[in-house]
């Protein structure tokens, strides 16, 4: 059953629109022409009686307007456009009467994820199959119609063009009424456009759908839903992340507040949240008051004195065991190698816990409605934490539904969904009644799945010729999957599970040799808090080590940085790379770094205290890589240690870009992550907790601190893959290495600050030293 | 709220004597039947008002802590070192009124400070200046006050102590520091300069909020004008001494005064903004012309003004200071993240509307009390600039955050030494507001 | 209760004095366009303006713009087509868009202390508006190609 027939047996599910209505009435009151207001309903996509569904991925309507079901979250990445513009392309249609319909949560819709930079390759066999069998579906009709074979048929621009006649997608439907439909095998064998016929991907002139409603003030976030009859929530933030216990609230002070209405103590089955106080009220203001007047008394849980350091050193001491840990890699001969070996280098690289600081805090708003639980938010991963709440709710999944709207920011928080089960829980304890659950920033912060403090070993073996042997890579961090969402763990190669998002980036695509990949949970980190992923994952910090290391043999050993990268970018063996995802392995790797040094002025003399350096990545996961390398030209200053990176230089394969403008603005936006990560951001446990609660102390990268940018991609037919974070991965190191080239001294920590270069070239020795 | 002058109550020790007690004792002056409103005419209730506005009468005599009360009213509370007094209730009111105080008890009051009943008034009531009002402009406000609708109030009592409640001490006081009589012109001055010194001196009465007091609260000979602490603010000082880069000139104080924003010194705040806004704004622009070049000429603007534009020149360099290319600084990031998008300046003077910190008393004065009071408290749209506000920054920074931001600025937008103890100083400096300004949270 | 202009619309609320002006916009006046970022006047996500001056919002008490005239995102322009809003959209500037509303509000209000801005310019002034998406590059080039068109200038991009 289409989403049509659905939406008929419902009505209930037109809800949404309910609210809607209060901000329309309040538009018109305060001046907004009433189109302008109806822009505001973000169902606008949403197809008319009579429309024909020749998949569950879109409806063309009688009129012409086609609606393309969008299961991702919008979260920056203009992902509705890039997607429709996939099954728009395929089917012919016209661009101009596309529209995007976000979904709610049913279980037709499969995997719903927005993250790991997987949409566009995610979705790119599935829609242009489905764009496919639309086409067909209206060839047929349209043939009919017109009085010929469908084989004297083309489509065009919205249209069946049988020599002089034709006839509007539009008009086929209301006319021909056409009802066929395609089971996946029959989608599979339909015939897709070669690359040379694509009309919209590609194309750098097609504006984003989602952009106007981003500049009046009418598009509509999370912390936008209304429901009449809402009440207002705001939680009291316990002390440690895992098991504070409550010994009493006292809300006397809080009585005081007018409009606060009582205090909830959340008992939550799902233990996502542990001793949780909630303040209602009958405003937001009236509810952050309250919260901040709640006395309650916690028995904290045992992590409340735990620092950074203990964590790292916690992840040190995992590495520097043999038991424990799971193998990514770990050919034959690793150890003989280094037994053999002429030589050996080996390093420790730490990088720093950061936050997401994802602009909108999290919130949730979430009610009872004839039977079923709404929770309406902005959300990355409908798939994870519709169980989590099913059993924090004690009730069936299919009794409750997610409603997903724009994300003032993802960045991976809101692949956890924890900020809904307060707000259905709060709403539980009240009946069922309307519940809105927001987070100031500070208590988003506090409990932010932020990206675990690591430490990353690596020790490489080398011959009396100073080829290298072997390379033992071994990182420790939190990880995230595991305690999120265990089941989507990887298996190593011992059969263990690991997560994949903790770890890869270390499985890079040179050869080394026989190669060891040791992935470590720190458990420290799990108990302590909740780790998050964050854009770019783990190769937004593996990189950090793997690019650094190479830099570090290339100048041991008297070899250019670009020269020694290409060499061992041969793409052979287990770096050959396979069809679909990974064509050309390595090499595409190679050709990426060779560009971007070329296009950096690599070699040419430079300033003193100017340096260039350069670094690669494969993006996020061996099995769908992205290929990037990186120059940063930055200058240190000797008498203050402080770092000015003046200039990025970025190439990019990603196969084939859908949509290059917002290719273009992901590229730029990542990279920009990269470079806050590595210069301006960055926190600290204090206590069990993070160090920083808002800007005041927390400091990512703002508009003066941004560079120039030159950045370009790779003209490539080959399979699209992914670019909301592959941008991160190389910038860290590419400023590492330049740091190196410009003053000689290696930084091994992130975030790199004025004061720890100012210590390293204090000790310059440090440098060059095995 | 106006400035309050810190009362001062005694003049113990200094008193003794029959011919002291002679000069101390004052007789009542007999209780008259409340004048109908028709005794006065129009035009003198009228420059009443006006002059009423500008000696800010409403602004100590009606009630603003607790609850709002009625205008002139009194029982406004000013809290002093000796103790906390309650204005009295200048309505026409018969019983807790002035409604039975004739025309001659009025301008005893406002010459000598002595009620009607012959007791001696806190010269909190500054009678020191009203005295230099003409007997014509006291018969007006007497005229504006009679023809207001009287309130019934009866005020709380004062907390002074004995002794120094004694209000018979309180003529010792006067021997010493109240100088009676009419304001006499200069003749070595124009017309113009001594309308600025008639109101600045008497009905305005400046010198109450910026010259500093002596041990006695009264206000120190010999160093008028030198800037006070008033209200947990600092009244900066309006002569030579002023320490902004740039002079004030006769211009720069007709803006401030008139319009409640100085293009080069920035904005009115705290106690003086309804001195602007409340007072003289309902005055000729003539007399605030006047009052600008009689405080221009106490500055001693046009002998120091020499130097301007090129301290003009160098603070405005300082102004978008780590602001235009990466900065790693946490202060510096701090101040970016805050302030500079009100704040930065790129141009040579200061765009109006963006004051310029740079060029801002609140930096130039010997402590941060003014920059934290506004940072705490913000502005509203009816004090400084007209229409527009300045957030409150109460719980958006913390006391850590309040020192690191004055010490940036102190640091990067003057050319003095650094302030000190700034944390704590800023913990007391929020210890003074009523009540958080805004309900935000961190 | 504090009356105030909105968008040129005569406003009073009934609320208290030290309510933010944030959520008697949000939640009061139903108008959600601007946003609550950070809550501490250090994002700019919640930027109106107050008297023609980019103004934070959410740390602004209610009872300070008694009289005042407010604008928000929704009435910049009554056709959402201000010359920073077409500059917005021309150069595809926003990614999530919630800090838009904000950058947008201060940038016109940029514009009109600064009519031909400089790098240094935008960077100074739009140094309070943090964009975590990080279209900082787009929103610099889009504020000098409003400029320019405020200016009717062609402009080189
Ligand atoms: S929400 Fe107001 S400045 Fe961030
Ligand atoms: S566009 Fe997302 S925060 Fe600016």
């Amino acid at each position: 059953m289409g989403k049509l027939g659905r939406m008929q047996a419902s009505p209930d599910r037109l809800s949404r629109r309910g609210f809607l209505m209060t901000a329309v009435g309040a538009g018109v009151m305060f001046g907004f022409p009433a189109a302008r207001a109806a822009q505001q309903f973000p169902a606008a996509g949403l197809p008319g009686d009579g429309a024909f569904e020749p998949t569950i991925w879109c409806a063309i309507a009688p009129d012409g307007a086609i609606s393309v079901n969008i299961i991702r979250a919008e979260m920056g990445q203009h992902i509705g456009t890039a997607l429709a513009r996939i099954i728009a392309d395929e089917m012919d249609a016209d661009w101009s009467r596309v529209k995007i319909n976000y979904v709610d949560t049913d279980p037709k819709w499969g995997l719903m994820v927005t993250g790991g930079s997987w949409s566009v390759w995610m979705t790119w066999d599935v829609f242009r199959q489905a764009g496919a069998a639309a086409r067909v579906a209206l060839t047929e009709a349209g043939a009919h119609l017109l009085g010929v074979r469908p084989d004297q048929c083309t489509t065009r621009d919205g249209a069946v063009v049988a020599g002089a006649k034709s006839i509007t997608f539009g008009d086929i439907v209301s006319r021909g009424r056409p009802s066929r439909s395609f089971t996946p095998d029959e989608m599979a064998k339909l015939p897709l456009k070669p690359a040379a016929e694509r009309r919209l991907i590609g194309n750098g002139d097609l504006k984003a759908l989602d952009i106007p409603a981003k500049t009046d003030g009418t598009a509509i976030y999370g912390i936008d839903a209304k429901i009449e009859g809402m009440v207002y929530a705001r939680p009291k933030m316990p002390p440690t992340r895992y098991g504070a216990k409550i010994r009493s609230v006292d809300d006397s002070a809080a009585r005081t507040v007018k409009g606060y209405l009582r205090h909830i103590e959340i008992d939550d089955p799902s233990g996502t949240v542990q001793g949780w106080v909630v303040a209602i009220a009958t405003s937001y203001t009236a509810a952050i008051r309250a919260a901040d007047l709640l006395k309650v008394d916690w028995t904290p849980g045992e992590t409340a004195h735990i620092a950074e350091k203990d964590v790292l050193d916690h992840g040190r001491a995992q590495i520097g065991r043999k038991d424990g840990g799971v193998y990514v890699f770990n050919d034959d001969g690793v150890d003989a190698a280094f037994t053999a070996a002429a030589s050996t280098i080996e390093r420790e690289y730490t990088c720093a816990s950061v936050m997401h600081y994802q602009l909108e805090p999290t919130n949730a708003l979430a009610f009872e409605k004839d039977g079923i639980f709404e929770i309406h938010a902005g959300n990355q991963w409908q798939t994870l934490i519709l169980p989590t709440l099913a059993k924090a709710l004690g009730r069936p999944e299919d009794r409750i539904v997610l409603r997903t709207y724009l994300l003032g920011g993802g960045f991976g928080r809101r692949l956890n969904g924890d900020y809904m089960v307060p707000a259905a829980l709060a709403s539980k304890a009240l009946g069922g009644k309307p519940v809105k659950l927001i987070l100031t920033r500070s208590d988003d912060m506090q409990f932010d799945s932020f990206r675990s403090p690591s430490v990353q070993r690596v020790r490489v073996a080398f011959d009396k010729t100073q080829a290298i042997t072997a390379m033992d890579y071994q990182a420790a961090a939190g990880w995230p999957t595991q305690v999120m969402a265990s089941a989507f763990m990887s298996k190593g190669v011992d059969g263990k599970p690991y997560d994949q998002f903790a770890i890869a980036g270390g499985d890079h695509w040179y050869d080394v040799g026989a190669f060891r990949v040791r992935a470590l949970s720190n458990d420290l980190a799990n108990r302590t808090f909740r780790p998050g992923w964050l854009r770019s994952v783990s190769p937004g910090w593996t990189s950090w080590g793997v690019e650094s290391v190479w830099d570090e043999i290339a100048h041991l050993h008297g070899k250019d940085a670009v020269q020694f990268r290409l060499d061992h970018l041969t793409g052979k063996g287990r770096n050959a790379g396979q069809a679909p995802d990974s064509v050309g392995g390595a090499l595409r790797q190679a050709a990426v770094v060779r560009r971007a040094a070329e296009k950096a002025g690599w070699g040419q003399p430079l300033p003193k205290d100017t340096g260039l350096g350069i670094a690669t990545t494969s993006g996020q996961e061996r099995g769908m890589p992205t290929w990037i390398a990186c120059c940063a030209l930055v200058h240190v200053d000797r008498a203050t240690g402080i770092v000015h990176c003046r200039k990025l230089t970025i190439v990019v394969d990603a196969g084939t870009i859908v949509d290059p403008d917002g290719a273009r603005a992901q590229t730029e936006g990542a990279a920009l992550w990269g470079l806050s990560m590595a210069l301006f951001e960055g926190s600290e446990i204090v206590d069990g907790l993070p160090r920083d609660r808002n800007l005041d102390t927390y400091t990512p990268l703002r508009i003066a601190d941004v560079p120039e940018m030159d950045i370009e991609f790779v003209a490539s037919t080959e399979k699209p893959t992914g670019l909301g974070e592959p941008g991160t991965t190389p910038i860290a190191p590419a400023i590492g290495n330049a740091i190196f080239n410009a003053v000689g001294v290696r930084m091994r920590h992130l975030p790199v600050r004025p004061s720890d270069v100012l210590r390293a070239l204090t000790r310059h020795d440090d440098a060059e030293s095995t | 709220m106006i400035g309050r002058i810190v009362a001062a109550v005694a003049g113990i020790g200094v008193a003794g004597g029959l011919g002291f007690l002679a000069y101390a004792w004052h007789p009542a002056i007999a209780p008259i039947a409340p004048p109908a409103s028709t005794a006065f005419s129009a035009a003198s209730v009228e420059h009443g008002r006006v002059l009423a506005a500008g000696g800010y009468c409403a602004e100590c005599h009606t009630r603003r802590d607790g609850h709002e009360g009625a205008p002139l009213a009194g029982d406004y509370l000013m809290a002093t070192p000796f103790g906390a007094i309650y204005s009295s209730n200048i309505t026409p009111d018969p019983e807790t009124g002035i409604g039975r105080w004739s025309q001659a008890a009025f301008v005893r009051a406002m010459r000598q400070g002595v009620s009607r009943d012959g007791s001696n008034l806190f010269p909190a009531f500054p009678f020191d200046h009203f005295t230099h009002m003409t007997d014509g402009d006291i018969a007006d406000v007497y005229a504006f006050l009679m023809t207001r609708p009287p309130v019934h109030s009866v005020k709380r009592e004062n907390t002074v102590p004995f002794p120094l409640n004694v209000r018979l001490l309180q003529a010792g006081w006067k021997l010493l520091f109240l100088h009676p009589g009419a304001y006499r012109p200069d003749p070595a001055h124009d017309a113009q300069w001594n309308r600025g010194a008639y109101l600045a001196e008497g009905l305005s009465h400046c010198g109450a909020c910026h010259t500093p007091r002596n041990a006695m609260g009264a206000e120190k000979a010999g160093a008028a004008y030198d800037g006070a602490p008033v209200d947990n603010w600092i009244a900066p000082p309006l002569n030579g001494t002023n320490p902004t880069p740039v002079v004030w000139t006769e211009d720069e104080f007709f803006q401030y005064l008139r319009y409640g924003v100085a293009p080069l010194h920035g904005s009115a705040a705290g106690p003086m903004s309804p001195v602007i806004h409340g007072g003289l704004s309902e005055m000729p622009e003539s007399d605030v012309r006047a009052i600008a070049v009689y405080l221009a000429s106490l500055d001693q603007a046009t002998g120091r003004q020499g130097g301007d534009a090129a301290r003009l020149a160098a603070a405005m360099r300082t102004s978008a200071r780590d602001l235009t290319g990466p900065q790693t600084d946490p202060d510096a990031r701090l101040y970016a993240g805050a302030c500079a998008a009100c704040h930065a300046n790129t141009g040579a003077t200061p765009v109006l509307g963006r004051p310029e910190l740079a060029l801002n008393n609140a930096l130039w004065l010997s402590e941060p009390t003014n920059l934290y009071q506004v940072v705490l408290r913000g502005i509203n749209a009816g004090e400084g600039q007209d229409g527009v506000s300045m957030p409150s920054f109460y719980h958006a920074l913390t006391d850590a955050d309040l020192a690191r931001l004055a010490a940036y600025l102190r640091r990067t937008r003057t050319t003095l030494p650094p302030w000190t103890d700034l944390e704590h100083k800023a913990a007391s400096v929020r210890a003074t507001l009523p009540a958080p300004p805004v309900a935000a949270s961190h | 209760m504090t009356s105030f202009r909105l968008n040129g619309h005569e406003v009073s609320v009934d609320v208290a004095d030290d309510t933010p002006l944030l959520w008697v916009i949000r939640d009061e006046i139903g108008l959600t366009g601007t946003k609550f970022g950070c809550g501490i006047g250090m994002c700019g996500a919640c930027t109106v303006h107050v008297g023609g001056r980019a103004t934070r919002s959410c740390i602004t008490p209610v009872s300070a713009i008694q009289g005042a005239d407010i604008t928000t995102i929704e009435g910049l322009d009554p056709a959402g087509a201000h010359p920073v809003q077409e500059a917005w959209k021309d150069l595809q500037v926003p990614q999530c868009g919630y800090c838009q509303s904000g950058q947008i509000m201060q940038a016109a209000s940029l514009l009109k202390d600064y009519p031909a801005p400089t790098d240094e310019d935008i960077d100074a002034v739009m140094a309070g508006s943090l964009c975590r998406c990080m279209t900082y590059i787009r929103i610099r080039d889009a504020i000098k190609k409003a400029a320019s068109a405020t200016r009717g200038e062609p402009s080189n991009g």
